[in-house]
């Protein structure tokens, strides 16, 4: 940035002070910033600075890209679509038929390791186009009710999901906790069980002051209309993980939430093989359902939207830094040639 | 029509007028609420507000709590109501101290002491010395045996001189305790609020003098909030009380006024509402359809099956909540803060304060700064704005004889000792009548010099009897005219009447002498006076003195008639000699009418003076190049056909001239042709005014100034009007913007105005820098609030494209609130510091304003810059959101905050980006901002109970926050800096290349400077520019001839004064 000439104002604020005051007593208290004579910084966008900053944007996004990608490219993550598949050859006309009906839902996955995966390897479930922030949805909740035991009645902004047809009060109430997730994943790895560790997968915060460690569920899922999981009436909400995680609603219609943890090392080319139960019901509006097993890395997931951003970002920077150096080359532009001030123009033309 | 006032009549007039409680309230305690609500409401902005803040009520449709709404609207509501409520509360308690006030009345025949409140009309009040009027009063008796006494007007028309009243003649010789007896009628117009005229009629009932009606004028009256002065005792009939005196129909709250600037906002907003309709038209119906398409699939939205009747409208009115962002509830609030910053700032300056007087600079009206950057024509007064408003005595003629030369004041002496010697017996007359003048054109000082030369006695009462006759006002009219007579009896000089006339009625041999003279005079810009007189003879006196009576007591068209009787006396003068008195012009005048002339602002000159004195004047303050450059035309003609002509003709030049552009054309028209011109041929006349740069307006009165003015309004541009005395006071009103100067003619015109100021050269910074900065600021100001809102507006339209369109706001209610009211306020607050420019720059190339004036920084199309902006911001700040923060990271409080953090960092660059000048506050408010945002984050994050909690500790913690944050703004900053930076370099506009030349040190000079001068220094240099002329300041080295009787005079019609180009070559 180029702090041009402040030895100007300064002078010219400094003449002014010398003088002033001792004109008249009567004078406004002088001050420089009454007299909006305050030292100024006033940078201009010359060649220079504005090339030297598109470089040095360049210079430091492209390493940042580079490094984000590389991040991205380190996680393996594995992504099984099942919604379609666990569905048995007959009944696939009538998905939704099937998804209501009393047959068993069990269906196996085979998964394949293509890569050396260290621990913790987490394993979430990806729901794509359900809509966790539709207004009706998102509301439907009472953040009162599950903290705290004496707030049982506070279900004013759960409806449909705040009664029983009888009036007491359910407990999650609610379109959210009614609509919990439900399908379930067991792990096996050459016919040995691998553990998922479901502990922990929530929000410390949510569980110590969101969700109260007094609070058990009532009345959940025992109306005539039945949403998504059950809850184990035994277990303070605080306790309900699977819950908790639901319950910090997406802000998006294509989400991941945490299912589990794998604390063991998987090796490439190993196989998986899953047994899940295919309870959830996205077929009434068409939504896909993923498992989802990754590592993670500093930047989190794989994710390659930043590092590709941040390579085009530099590298758009460059190519500006290098258009406009070659502009300012060929076609040099003195700043400030008062012969283009129009006015100067017009009384030259006479 | 009339009001009869029955004098002493305790009981007849009680009910039919009103008492004298006064009040100047404008509300009651009980009306305060509904009415100041009212007012309030009846601006758009806040019904939108009220309205929206309504419909956040039905928690169905709200996506937000109410309270964000309610919050900055009751915030604001309330400042402006108590501020209201304490004003008028301040106004009770004054009303209710002067209504309480204890005055003597006459009660049935005794002097009663009750409240001022009780006072009706028709009651005898007592004053004593010093006390205030408590209503208007028609003088009936005082403790002067004349019938005298004096009152302090300051508070009713600012002049501070004592003024002089007199009881009707018809009281004469009333004994003072008869005076609690005396009965009467007055015959007086209602109540009006001319404080200059009262014309009624008095008869009073026997035992007084009876079947006798008395003229009366406002000579005889004492007027409310006057004081009594140096007089012991005064009575008075009340004839007007309570709010119907002079000076209560005179109050009235002044229409607000509206700047450009505001109106431009006010437009723009109009067009954000429109579009605001339209998008959520589509974003309705866009829902609806949604809703029945897909929402219904939605198993666990749960819609129900049958919903209510208004269900199609749910959906329309959330997204007219959620927009209802668009437009800033906080610019309000913020302009406000700014113009009275503005208006600080030039209260504060320390370079607007008349170093002689000490008078600052004061702006009453804090609301429109802007409009002095866009001020398209000023329209001045000349005595007193640009001129002193002293009038030295410079030269004269007696008899042919001229003395006085370039070396000034002292030659009064010099006339003195030359006359006695010369003319001894024309001495008399003619010191007796320079004395009248000197008592009205105030400058006794020198006058008393010849008379303690002469050993004149003359008694000072004559003057006040004389006085008595006419306001000062009038009287400095007539004789600055030389138009009117006046008469005087002075015994003891045997003579009964003197006269003034114009010169040029009387013919003869010697009278061309004198009108030499005057035309002398006049070029160099004297006042000229010309001094007859006549001797009457005592029946012929007696014979006009009824007349006069006559024509002074109508009640209809009284003006017109005495002037008609003054004229029948106006014949056969002798020609005693020519006085010529000098009005220097002000210091700076010529250059501070240079540079604003050069800023592109046209110059008209509306004065009273005779033309050829004003065309002298304005030549010499740089109104009209000299020639050849500059060009006179001359309107006149005394009938419709003669003005007619002289209009086309002046018409068709100027047309010729304009397609030019060469020259610099002025055209001259006195108040006789204008009034012709403004009645019948108002179109030609409007176009020349259009064409036209400047306009000298002789001869023309208060109420032409205004029509002026209207007319200019009409046409669109922005006036100002600057003024000193009581006659500009209409002119200044009806103006955009009023400027009046804290003059010797009183405080009445720098009361009546926007602004005041000491002297005229001030003017220049006022507009130049204040006018300018506050425009360019306003601008920035405004269309940046429209940004920041927009931007965040964008955001939540984006998501509900993503949220089913169901209308979910993406943030919570306190980050929305906090980035209305504190986040995006703060970082803009100190803006109000920005200079784009230094001010000696914009002084070197006063050019520059006409950005400001012809509105190139707020504008649709910057406007729509800005909007573009923040649809691209918005888009940036989304996208990289939803994709950095998507599948497991998508959690909805998590990618809200990171939206709005990635709004506040790119605006802090947006803002950062358009600051031109850097000051510490600046710097401070800016990044200081975005510690705050993160500060109220983490407090906000860690309250339990809140919905944010955590999050922005756990953002923090994030790499990939912070990596997202500078993306956003490298995303959203390269490309405005991209395209800024090409503008900047290679199509700059013209403020762009000052900058640059002003801040690389480069050469700044352009063909069309004014050398630049130390501050310092400017007080004392006599400018340089070739067209002043320094006949009017005091240049002691003068190389013009001593004005002598053979010299040449060429004609006003001739455009070029002989000696301006004398002075050019000296130059």
């Amino acid at each position: 940035m180029n702090a041009s000439n402040p030895s100007s104002s300064a002078a010219g604020a400094g003449s002014a002070d010398s003088t002033a005051p001792r004109r008249n007593s009567k004078r406004p208290k002088y001050s420089r910033f009454t007299q909006q004579e305050l030292p100024a910084c006033k940078p201009i966008l010359t060649p220079k600075w504005v090339i030297g900053t598109f470089l040095l944007v360049s210079v430091i996004f492209i390493p940042i890209g580079v490094v984000s990608l590389f991040a991205s490219q380190d996680v393996v993550e594995i992504v099984d679509r099942y919604e379609t598949d666990c569905i048995p050859e007959p009944s696939r006309n009538d998905k939704v038929g099937f998804i209501q009906s009393n047959q068993s839902k069990t269906c196996q996955r085979t998964l394949r390791i293509p890569k050396h995966m260290k621990q913790p390897i987490y394993v979430y479930y990806q729901l794509d186009n359900f809509y966790q922030n539709h207004r009706r949805y998102v509301k439907s909740r009472s953040d009162q009710q599950l903290r705290n035991n004496g707030s049982l009645q506070e279900t004013d902004a759960c409806k449909p999901e705040d009664t029983t047809p009888g009036g007491a009060p359910i407990v999650p109430c609610g379109l959210i906790a009614w609509s919990l997730f439900n399908d379930t994943y067991d792990f096996t790895r050459n016919n040995q069980i691998l553990n998922v560790n479901k502990r922990g997968i929530s929000w410390k915060s949510d569980r110590e002051h969101k969700f109260g460690k007094d609070v058990f569920p009532r009345n959940f899922q025992n109306g005539t209309l039945k949403g998504g999981a059950t809850l184990n009436p035994n277990l303070t909400l605080s306790e309900q993980e699977d819950l908790i995680v639901w319950m910090r609603t997406a802000a998006l219609p294509t989400f991941r939430k945490l299912y589990g943890k794998i604390e063991v090392d998987l090796q490439r080319d190993e196989l998986i093989n899953v047994t899940l139960e295919n309870n959830y019901n996205t077929y009434s509006f068409g939504g896909k359902k993923k498992l989802v097993l990754s590592t993670t890395s500093w930047l989190g997931g794989k994710n390659d939207f930043v590092g590709i951003a941040y390579l085009t970002v530099g590298g758009l920077c460059f190519f500006l830094a290098l258009v406009f150096l070659l502009i300012y080359l060929i076609k040099p532009r003195q700043l400030g040639d008062p012969s283009y001030l129009s006015w100067n123009r017009n009384s030259s033309g006479h | 029509m009339k009001r009869y006032v029955y004098i002493n009549d305790d009981n007849l007039a009680k009910d039919i007028y009103c008492d004298n409680r006064i009040s100047n309230r404008k509300y009651t305690i009980l009306n305060f609420l509904p009415k100041n609500l009212w007012e309030q409401f009846s601006r758009f902005m806040n019904q939108y507000f009220l309205l929206i803040a309504c419909l956040q009520l039905w928690s169905l449709i709200t996506p937000v709590n109410p309270a964000s709404t309610w919050g900055p609207l009751i915030l604001i509501f309330a400042v402006s109501s108590s501020k209201e409520a304490w004003d008028d509360y301040n106004r009770y308690l004054l009303d209710k101290k002067a209504n309480e006030k204890e005055i003597w009345i006459v009660r049935q025949g005794i002097r009663k002491l009750i409240q001022a409140q009780d006072i009706c009309i028709g009651n005898i009040v007592w004053l004593r010395e010093n006390d205030e009027v408590p209503c208007d009063l028609l003088l009936l008796g005082t403790a002067d045996p004349q019938g005298f006494c004096y009152v302090e007007t300051a508070a009713l028309d600012g002049e501070t001189d004592l003024k002089t009243r007199s009881i009707p003649s018809a009281c004469m010789g009333i004994d003072v305790d008869l005076l609690h007896k005396i009965k009467g009628v007055i015959e007086c117009p209602s109540p009006n609020k001319d404080i200059r005229r009262f014309d009624a009629n008095m008869r009073l009932f026997p035992p007084f003098l009876d079947n006798d009606i008395f003229p009366l004028t406002i000579k005889n009256t004492l007027l409310q909030s006057c004081y009594l002065r140096n007089t012991e005792w005064a009575c008075g009939v009340a004839v007007y009380t309570g709010n119907q005196t002079k000076l209560g129909m005179c109050r009235g709250i002044a229409e607000p006024k509206l700047t450009a600037v505001d109106a431009m906002i006010d437009k723009l907003t109009g067009a954000v509402f429109v579009f605001q309709i339209v998008v959520v038209i589509v974003l309705g119906i866009a829902g609806n359809v949604f809703k029945d398409k897909q929402g219904r699939k939605l198993w666990y939205v749960q819609y129900p099956k049958e919903g209510p009747w208004y269900e199609l409208l749910v959906i329309p009115l959330r997204f007219e909540l959620l927009c209802s962002i668009m437009i800033p509830i906080s610019i309000k609030v913020s302009l406000d803060l700014a113009k009275s910053l503005y208006a600080k700032f030039i209260d504060w300056d320390v370079e607007m304060v008349d170093p002689e007087t000490g008078i600052r600079s004061n702006a009453a009206n804090q609301a429109i700064s802007e409009d002095l950057g866009q001020v398209e024509y000023i329209l001045t007064d000349k005595t007193g704005t640009l001129t002193e408003n002293k009038m030295i005595f410079k030269r004269c003629c007696i008899s042919g004889r001229f003395y006085g030369n370039e070396s000034g004041d002292a030659l009064t002496a010099k006339v003195g000792q030359f006359h006695t010697r010369h003319y001894p017996k024309m001495k008399k007359p003619l010191y007796v009548l320079l004395l009248v003048c000197a008592w009205f054109w105030r400058i006794k000082t020198e006058i008393f010099l010849i008379l303690t030369s002469m050993h004149l006695q003359c008694n000072m009462k004559y003057l006040t009897l004389w006085s008595s006759h006419l306001t000062g006002k009038e009287c400095l009219w007539w004789l600055g005219n030389a138009k009117a007579g006046n008469f005087s009896s002075c015994q003891k000089e045997q003579m009964k009447l003197f006269f003034l006339l114009p010169i040029l009625i009387v013919s003869g041999q010697q009278v061309r002498t004198f009108a030499e003279a005057v035309e002398q005079y006049a070029q160099m810009g004297l006042r000229t006076l010309c001094l007859a007189w006549r001797k009457l003879e005592e029946d012929e006196y007696q014979e006009w003195t009824s007349m006069f009576k006559e024509a002074n007591s109508t009640l209809v068209d009284r003006e017109r008639r005495v002037a008609e009787v003054c004229q029948r006396l106006e014949r056969d003068f002798e020609i005693l000699g020519v006085a010529a008195i000098e009005d220097r012009l002000q210091e700076g005048v010529p250059e501070t009418i240079e540079i604003l002339r050069k800023a592109g602002i046209n110059f008209w000159m509306l004065t009273g003076d005779k033309m050829s004195t004003a065309i002298q004047i304005a030549l010499s303050c740089n109104f009209v190049s000299p020639e050849p450059k500059g060009q006179i035309l001359i309107i006149d003609g005394k009938t419709e056909d003669e003005v007619c002509r002289s209009l086309d003709r002046v018409l068709l030049t100027t047309r010729i001239t304009e397609s030019e552009s060469k020259q610099d054309v002025a055209f001259v028209v006195d108040g006789w042709a204008l009034e012709i011109a403004l009645k019948h041929y108002r179109k030609p006349f409007t176009e020349l005014a259009i064409l036209s740069r400047t306009a000298i307006c002789c001869r023309v009165t208060p109420s032409q100034k205004a029509q002026l003015v209207e007319l200019l309004k009409l046409c669109d541009y922005r006036t100002l009007a600057i003024g000193d005395g009581g006659n500009d006071v209409r002119m200044i009103q009806q103006a955009d913007i009023g400027v009046g100067i804290s003059g010797r003619e009183g405080l009445q015109a720098a009361r009546a105005a926007d602004y005041s100021i000491g002297k005229f050269r001030f003017l220049k910074r006022l507009i130049l820098v204040h006018g300018r900065y506050s425009y360019n600021r306003t601008a920035f100001l405004s269309q940046y609030s429209f940004y920041k809102s927009f931007l965040i507006c964008f955001i939540q339209i984006f998501f509900s494209f993503i949220s089913g369109v169901s209308g979910t706001s993406l943030f919570n209610t306190v980050s929305l609130m906090a980035y209305n009211v504190f986040y995006t306020s703060v970082p803009v607050l100190f803006s109000v510091l920005d200079k784009d420019l230094s001010e000696r720059t914009v002084m070197q190339h006063p050019q520059i304003l006409f950005d400001c004036q012809s509105g190139r920084l707020l504008n649709p199309s910057t406007f729509a810059g800005w909007f573009g902006r923040s649809l691209f911001h918005a888009i940036v700040v989304f996208v990289i959101t939803i994709h950095s923060y998507a599948f497991e990271k998508s959690v909805m409080e998590e990618v809200a905050m990171v939206a709005v953090s990635g709004c506040i960092w790119l605006q802090a660059f947006v803002v950062a980006l358009e600051t031109n000048s850097f000051t510490i506050f600046q710097h401070l408010a800016i990044w200081g901002n975005l510690v705050g945002f993160y500060a109220i984050n983490w407090i906000v994050s860690s309250i339990p109970t809140s919905g944010m909690y955590t999050i922005m500790f756990r953002l923090c913690e994030q790499p990939s926050y912070w990596i997202t944050m500078i993306l956003i703004v490298a995303t959203g900053m390269c490309p405005v800096l991209a395209l800024k930076y090409l503008r900047y370099t290679y199509r700059p506009s013209r403020i762009n290349l000052l900058q640059q030349s002003e801040r690389l040190g480069g050469p700044i000079l352009s063909s069309g400077i004014i050398e630049p001068k130390s501050r310092s220094s400017l007080d004392k240099d006599i400018p340089t520019d070739s067209v002043y002329e320094p006949l009017l300041s005091e240049s002691p080295s003068a190389t013009r001839r001593s004005a002598g009787p053979t010299q040449r005079l060429d004609s006003v019609q001739s455009q070029s004064p002989p000696h301006s180009t004398h002075t050019r070559k000296d130059n």
